[in-house]
């Protein structure tokens, strides 16, 4: 970092009237202690039932047994669940990887529920 | 102000996300990433027409299916403070010391690209 931050200004070390023209820093800036490690914690899901959804729509509900940091997920007794014909129904797939980076939306089972609305008691 | 900086200060803050499907997740900011992924939790989750809800104890969000976050009004006032202060900061560490070594590692934070109106009597040394 301090070397970019060095060669930067050497690049340009004329103290040109330039400055302060409202450049963007440098497309790469923003070094930002990178938080390389995962924002969600898995291993809390481990042997739990969690619900997965895809890009394209589709959704399954099963039991997480592995995952790696790139959302690729093992998961047992796999049931997708599929809204398209009116009344949704399952569909059983068994032991699967689910492939992360289409992965969108990933929630514990346990705990949620559908409700009515909740935004007609603050009106 | 950038965008990501925005989120990160609006951690623990509730908030309204709608994905580019059209499902909105309203919830409390847990964490996120620099690709925006985030996290959750008491999250009040609709349907894309908004005739179905979930609660959710906590959920991931994949950075790039979100279309807009709705984050509270006065964190754009925290973040503002947020940002002089460090800018503060910068500037009395290293305008301390005169002379000495002068271009020591720029200390640039988050969104301070200006580095405050020095700069002219700077790198001439040599003459």
């Amino acid at each position: 970092m301090a070397d970019r931050g060095r060669g930067f200004s050497r690049g340009r070390g004329a103290p040109g009237p330039g400055r302060g023209g409202g450049r963007p820093p440098p497309s790469s800036s923003e070094p930002n202690k990178n938080k390389r490690e995962a924002i969600l914690d898995l291993s809390k899901y481990v042997n739990e039932r969690i619900r997965v959804k895809f890009t394209g729509g589709r959704e399954v509900t099963g039991i997480l047994k592995g995952y790696d940091q790139l959302l690729n997920l093992v998961v047992d007794e796999v049931e997708e669940v599929v809204n398209e014909p009116a009344p949704s129904h399952t569909r059983s797939l068994g032991l699967a990887v689910l492939r992360g980076p289409t992965v969108t939306l990933v929630s514990p089972v346990d705990g949620s529920e559908e409700i009515a609305n909740p935004f007609l008691a603050q009106e | 102000m950038l965008p990501l900086s925005l989120l990160s200060a609006a951690q623990n803050k509730p908030m309204l996300v709608e994905l580019k499907n059209g499902e909105t997740f309203n919830g409390h900011l847990v964490n996120c990433d620099n690709f925006m992924n985030i996290t959750l939790r008491e999250v009040y989750q609709t349907s894309a027409d908004g005739d179905r809800f979930w609660k959710l104890k906590e959920c991931y969000i994949r950075g790039s299916t979100i279309k807009y976050l709705r984050v509270p009004d006065q964190l754009l006032d925290v973040v503002k403070e947020d940002q002089l202060r460090a800018r503060e900061a910068n500037r009395t560490t290293r305008g301390g010391p005169p002379g000495r070594g002068g271009r020591g590692a720029p200390p640039r934070g988050r969104g301070a690209p200006r580095a405050a109106p020095r700069g002219g009597g700077r790198g001439r040394g040599r003459g």
